[in-house]
Order: structure tokens, then sequence, then C-alpha cells
């Protein structure tokens, strides 16, 4: 089955090579310092996309396989890490389906490119535009012992499905009814299968663009801080290809609902190195990206490359912010934490790094008002009140909703990471 | 004033004028307004009914076929629900479980329709159909310790409120409180059961007040468009709790909305069991046949209050009630019909009755002296696979302050005691 879908790629690999090209960004407009386009935290070579840390290859007992240092790797963005992971989950599992609206042609962000046309319309389908529809169908799905891939076309249209989403939900269990406000527990004919994925598609902001952002209300908003508190789902974020493509496997095969929210912004701007093979990468752990040992920067997602950018301010700011960035920090080491999975989130990983560090800055786009920075921060003061040096800051949007031309001025970017770590040393 | 409408629409210009890329609707030079419901002389939707009130076949009935042996068992199945209800609603009052929801006036609806139902059809439903479960042969012990949320509770392991039944083993989808979100559902069961079960079909129960919830419009409009084989069925009594059908829509009713989803639908009178069992029978095999939805609106009366936290009589009359029971009483009409082909008398009448009423009671005494589960069972199914941390930390911080308290304060004491082991996990 392997080989055929090996085949299928190599057919596909002309139509994979062009959407490539769009992928091309021109230089960023900051100068020397690191965009999407040139961050070090992308696996740029194919040696280094094999060591990810925490990858599970899902094919070892194949004996057709080619293991260890010879497997084959491709240059993606995030939309053909997506779509390869979406390819790999039809092929393995006869019972997956994906719909959605406006799927079947490929998507409006090519994720579901090609197919439509390699594995039937009755697996990859369109659907009415109706989000709440679109949730439930796939619970009912799900509750066969299917496997349901749901896709809402922007995150800032999952409200209308949230009563299915954070009540409906069913997970794997042949008996019981899981418990939480009145879950719905859709029974399984499978005891052993898992639950709908929702891929939502995170618009995030586009400010990473040489243009600048344009989402607005209704296409920039993040509300994984909402789906926090509906315990009996889990939520993930990936940062880049390679852990789109490993997370939103997991996701698929995790015996749990998930809504797997894929940053907009980095679905075209973020290229590595991706395994072509079947591989997973752990849900509910978060990955130590930069180890140091002087404040903990945690955050996920598309801030993960703002974060990057204010430690190359912080270690070698330029003339106009040297004034407000004290000598005495600039060899600080910051510890960079991808939080990937929101809930549950790895809280272990956290209070290691803040017990060792005694300072913790969050960071995320969403407001800051019961924002998710809220519950971790909570968490940590909890579990490291004596080896906290400073307060935990919180970087996030602002209470508000994500006006349009005022987008540059909305996001927790460089400049602001870069206070608020200047900020928290100097407490 | 727009004129009366009419469905007489001027079509002379049909072939001149032609048709739009979207529709095959004709074009037309006058300005006509169109209304197949309450427009002019349109006609309504006819209510089926093959027994009169007194149980004779009226004239040209269809009646379905059945023998002695089967009408038998829809008659006990009928008396049953009444049995059941009226013991589980005083044992309410006397405060012994904490809720129920009776099926008084709805007996023809719902075990007709259960009787014209494949027994591994996958039915989801609102929580007005404990007859289908009885029909498929869940039975009384089943009944009552879900009710009772005791240890022999397999639907819900005592979490849910008394009513919200499931089977797995019966094909029946546990209850959840939140109105209609199981339509959308029914439509990706029914859709799953098409590639994997082909041979059965989704069928979805909800009331004529649900059918007001978004939910409603997304599951017939995807069951259809899809399409997914699913049978929904609406009991319209009249009530949802105390809102009347004429303040729930102004159309003909729910039947009405079904050709504008391109659904094949049919009224029925749902006081005729005969009539609900024909109708259920052909638009069973409709929506197995076509793959597709299919809608049945069975009219009946909420004869009973809409559950035992609501008092009916404060929104309508005690008589209007009284006279609807006595004048149109589905069970008496049945037997009327029973007697008329000698099938029934007084004898099996009494022998049914105090059978039925010795079976519920034995039921009732058993469930009574069953402790419930174990306590640790609040925290369990929350999620498959690895329990995430926070529910491990509650879980524990529950332990220790039941040592702490357990035996001394008095509101856990007491309650302790009712659960198997005397929360001895626990502790």
């Amino acid at each position: 089955m392997l080989a055929s879908r090996r085949l299928n790629n190599r057919s596909l690999a002309a139509l994979l090579r062009r959407c490539n090209s769009t992928a091309a960004e021109p230089p960023p407009a900051g100068g020397h310092l690191p965009s999407v386009a040139t961050s070090q935290l992308l696996n740029a070579t194919r040696e280094k996309a094999l060591r990810t840390p925490g990858l599970r290859w899902n094919d070892e007992d194949d004996p057709n396989i080619i293991v260890g240092a010879e497997r084959e790797c491709r240059k993606m963005n995030v939309y053909q890490a997506v779509r390869d992971a979406l390819s790999i989950a039809l092929t393995k599992d006869d019972n997956a389906v994906i719909f959605g609206e406006d799927i079947a042609f490929g998507g409006v962000f090519r994720c579901t490119m090609g197919l439509a046309e390699e594995f039937g319309r009755e697996r990859v389908f369109n659907t009415p535009l109706t989000e709440q529809g679109i949730a439930g169908f796939g619970i009912g799905i799900a509750a066969m012992g299917h496997t349901a891939i749901a896709e809402i076309q922007f995150a800032d249209y999952i409200y209308p499905a949230f009563d299915q989403a954070t009540r409906q939900r069913g997970c794997k269990d042949s008996i019981s009814l899981r418990r939480i406000v009145q879950r719905r527990w859709p029974y399984n004919s499978d005891p052993n299968h898992v639950c709908c994925t929702w891929r939502i598609y995170l618009p995030s902001f586009r400010t990473y663009k040489p243009l600048k952002g344009h989402g607005g209300l209704y296409h920039s908003q993040s509300p994984e801080g909402f789906f926090m508190g509906a315990s009996g789902l889990k939520v993930v974020i990936p940062r880049s290809p390679i852990q789109a493509k490993g997370l939103l496997l997991s996701s698929i095969r995790d015996p749990n609902p998930v809504v797997f929210m894929e940053p907009k912004i980095l679905y075209r701007s973020a290229v590595e190195q991706v395994p072509m093979d079947d591989f997973e990468l752990p849900l509910g752990r978060a990955e130590t990206l930069v180890p140091g040992a002087d404040l903990t920067l945690l955050t996920w997602g598309t801030p993960i490359y703002h974060c990057e950018t204010a430690l190359h301010l912080l270690a070698d700011p330029p003339p106009g912010l040297a004034p407000h960035v004290p000598e005495s920090l600039r060899k600080a080491k910051i510890e960079l934490i991808d939080l990937r999975s929101i809930l549950p989130w790895d809280v272990e990983t956290v209070t290691e790094s803040v017990k060792r560090t005694g300072r913790l800055v969050i960071v995320h786009e969403a407001g800051m008002t019961a924002g998710a920075g809220a519950e971790i921060a909570a968490e940590v003061q909890k579990r490291c009140f004596l080896r906290l040096e400073a307060p935990v800051k919180r970087v996030t949007g602002w209470d508000t909703p994500v006006a349009l031309q005022y987008e540059k001025f909305h996001i927790p970017d460089g400049v602001r990471i870069l206070d608020a770590i200047v900020e928290t040393l100097s407490y | 004033m727009f004129r009366p409408l009419t469905h007489r629409i001027p079509r002379r210009s049909l072939h001149t004028l032609g048709y739009l890329p979207n529709t095959t609707s004709p074009l037309v030079s006058s300005l006509s307004f169109f209304n197949s419901v309450t427009g002019g002389s349109a006609d309504k939707i006819p209510t089926f009914r093959v027994l009169d009130g007194v149980g004779k076949p009226v004239d040209g009935a269809e009646m379905p076929e059945i023998d002695e042996a089967f009408a038998r068992r829809l008659y006990e199945n009928m008396q049953l629900l009444p049995t059941l209800d009226t013991v589980l609603y005083n044992v309410q009052r006397q405060g012994k479980i904490s809720f129920h929801m009776t099926s008084h006036g709805e007996e023809g609806t719902i075990v007709g329709t259960a009787a014209a139902l494949d027994n591994a059809d996958e039915v989801l439903g609102q929580y007005r159909e404990m007859g289908v479960l009885l029909w498929r042969g869940f039975g009384i012990d089943n009944v009552m310790a879900q009710c009772f949320g005791n240890q022999d509770d397999t639907s819900t392991k005592g979490r849910q409120m008394p009513v919200h039944f499931g089977s797995p083993k019966h094909h029946f989808h546990t209850i959840s409180s939140p109105l209609a979100t199981q339509i959308p559902q029914a439509a990706g069961v029914g859709y799953a059961l098409k590639r994997a079960r082909a041979q059965n079909i989704a069928v979805c129960f909800f009331g004529e007040g649900a059918a007001s919830e978004g939910d409603f419009h997304a599951g017939m409009l995807l069951a259809s468009t899809i399409p997914s084989p699913t049978l929904f069925i609406a009991r319209n009594n009249g009530f949802a709790i105390s809102t009347p059908s004429a303040e729930q829509y102004y159309g003909d009713g729910i039947a009405a909305r079904g050709p504008g989803y391109g659904i094949d639908t049919i009224r029925v009178d749902g006081n005729d069991i005969l009539a609900v069992l024909a109708a259920t029978r052909e638009a069973r095999r409709r929506t197995h046949e076509q793959g597709r939805a299919v809608l049945v609106e069975a009219m009946s009366y909420r004869v009973g209050h809409h559950s035992t936290s609501d008092d009916s009589f404060a929104y309508r009359q005690r008589s209007e009630v009284e006279d609807r029971k006595r004048i149109d009483n589905p069970i008496v009409r049945f037997r009327l019909f029973m007697e008329s082909q000698g099938w029934w008398g007084a004898e099996a009448e009494e022998e049914l009755k105090a059978r039925l009423k010795a079976d519920v009671m034995k039921a009732f005494k058993r469930a009574e002296a069953l402790p419930r589960h174990e306590l640790s069972e609040l925290f369990t199914d929350v999620y498959g696979g690895e329990e995430p941390w926070n529910i491990t930390e509650q879980r524990n911080e529950l332990k220790g302050l039941l040592k702490k308290y357990g035996s001394t304060w008095e509101p856990w004491k007491a309650e302790l005691a009712k659960f198997k082991n005397k929360g001895a996990d626990m502790v």
C-alpha cells in the first residue's frame, strides 16, 4: 500500500513543485533580522529533519521501507506538509474521510490539492456552508468508528460549531458517557477507534508577509483560549511544516477529538525539509527550541518567529533600540519553548524550565484576558512560587478585536517581546 | 397589499425566456410571489391515517401487514411505556430519582416507528424515545439502572440525568440534553453506514421545538445534499415545554420544510400506530433505496407534563388534556382494533397490566437497592488514552480531601455510603 502511495506521490511531484514555487518570499524588510523565510528554527537540511526531537516513525514494520539516514525528505511549506499528512491518513485508513467547505477542488489554502482526484469524491468532499453541521456531521462519522477529518475554513468561523465541538464531541469508550456539561458520548462500534479531528485554519496575522496584514476582525482570530476549558478536547497548534505533518498525523490517530489549528501566515512562508514517510510527533508535549538559563520564553504557532526576532534584537540590538537594551542583559540566555499542545498542555516541561530560569514570559496572539496565557501563568505561580524572581509577564494581542489598519500595533511582535524580556530580566 | 398567492404561476414565457444557469426554474415575466405553505389556496400537507378514533380502518386504508403475534408485541410495548412512566414519575415525586420525562400520549409514535425499523438501524434520539430501546430488548432493569444511576448503569455510569439512555448493543446512541445536536450527527452516522454497513440507515428523532434549532437546518441540509441515508422523525406533540407550536413556527408544521431540502416527506397521525408503522416502513425503504434523507412528521399530543420539573397546567387547561386523553388515546385506539380482530380481550388486558406492573416494581426495587459506580469514575473517560496530568492531580486532590473530611463532613459522609465500596477507592 505504501509503495503505491510513493508512486502517487511521484505523480504528484510536479504539482507539489508548482506549489512550492509560490513559497518563495522576497528578502525580509527588516534587513539583518531573521524572518520565517530565514529562520534557524526551520530544518534546512535532511539530516536535521530526520533528527527532529520526539519523531516516531509509523512504518518500521514495513519491509519495503528504507530506514535510517536514507529516508527521503522533501522541501515543503506548511500547506504541502498538511496535504502530505492527509494523503497518508487516507492511504493507510480506508475509513478516513475529509470534508468541509470548498475542499474538493483543493481548498482555499490548497491543503487538499489533488486529494479528491486521488481518493475519490466519496472520501474527500464538499459540505454545504454550515459550521455547526460540519462539526456535528464529523461527530456522527466518528461515532461509527470511522476517521472524520473536518475542516473549518477559518478559526474565526468555528463559533457556530462551538456547541457541537465543546459539548458534543465524542471520544473512544465503548460504554460510558464522557462527562462534561452534558456531553453526548456518541458511542463507538469500535471501541479502539478515534474521534473527529477538526482542522481549522488559524489565520493568525499576516504581518510576516512583506505586505501589511489584512485579516481584519474575522480572518485573524486565535480562539485556542476558548477551547482551553473544554476538558475532553485536545487543542494543537504547529509552528512549521515538519511539526504540522507529525502533529496532524498524531491528531488524526488520537483517541480524542482534536482541534488542530494551522497558522495561515505560515502556509507558504515556512519552508523546511520534511520526511516523506509516515511519522508522528507527540501530543501534550512542549519542545524546547533554544536552551537557556536566565528566562523562559513560552509561545506557540506564529509568534515563535517573533520570539526568534526578539532574541536577535536582545543579543544585537540595532542602534535605535540599543539604548533600551542594557549591555548587561545582551548575553542573557533565553530558553525558547514551543508549547505545541494547548490542551492538555505540558506543565512538566514548562515548570521544569521556569524553576531553572526563575523568569517566564508568555507570548500569544489572542487577547490577554482569560487567554491561554492566564491559565499557564496561574499554574506556574502555584508550582514555581519560591523560584520566581520576577512576575510572570504576558505579551499578547490587546483585549480588542483585531482591527484592520491597526494590526502592526496589535500583534505581540519582536519589539514588544524584547521589551518584556528586558523588563523581566531587570525586575 | 399583495394579492393572494397561488402556485399557478403563468408559464407562458417558458420557452422564450429560458433558464438561469443555477436553477431549472422557468423564467416568467409576471411578478408573482410564491408561498406553497400559507399562500392562498395552497393545500396543507395531509395527515396519513388508517384507523379511526375507535380503531376501525378508514375508507381505502393502506394497512401495514401485521399478524396477531406482531400486533400483541406492539400492544405490550405500548402498555409497558405508561406502566414504567407512572412508576418512575411517582418515584421522582418521592425523591428517589432526580428527574423523569414521560412518553404519555406518544406511545403510538414511538412504538410504531421502532417496530418499522431494522433493529440494527442506528438511532439518535432526543429524550422521549425510551420505547425504541424497549422494543429492541434493552430491558426494564437497564432503564431503572440509568434512572437511578446505579452500578448497573452502562449507559452513562451515573453521570447523566435520568432518561439519558444509550446502548451500543441496541444501536441507540446516548441521549444528551442539548436539543437538536443529534440531527447533523445523524447525517454523519448515515454517511458512515453507507460506506461500511449499507444494509442499515441512521434514524433521528426530535420534537417540533428542537426543529427550530440551527442544527435541524444543518442536519436536513447535509443528509439531503451530501447525501446520507438518514430517516428524520419529528414528534410534533404540540408543545415545547410551555410554548405551543403556533409560537414555534408560522408554516405548515415541520413536514412542509422537507421539500425545501429536496426531501421526501410524509405527515402521519401519531396516535394511529398502524399508520405510523406503515409510513415509517415505507420511509425507511425510501431512505435506504435513495441513500438520502426522508422526513416523517408524526402528529400527537403531549399528554404528560414536559418533565417532572414542569407543571403543564400553568399554561394549558387541565380539561384540554383530559379531553385529549379520553377522545384520542393511541393505546385505546389500537386495543379496539385488536379486539375487532379477535386478538385481544378483557382477560388478556388484565393479565398484561398485572404482569407489566409486577415486572416494573421488581426492577424498581432491585435498582433502588444497588449502589452507584465507584466514586473514582467521576474522573474516568474524560479522555481516551493517556490521562492528562490535570485530571490525575484533581483526582488525587479529592482523595486527599476525602481522607481529611470524608468521615466528618456530613454531606460527604452520607453521600459516600451510596457508592460502590463506599468510596474506598478514593480514600
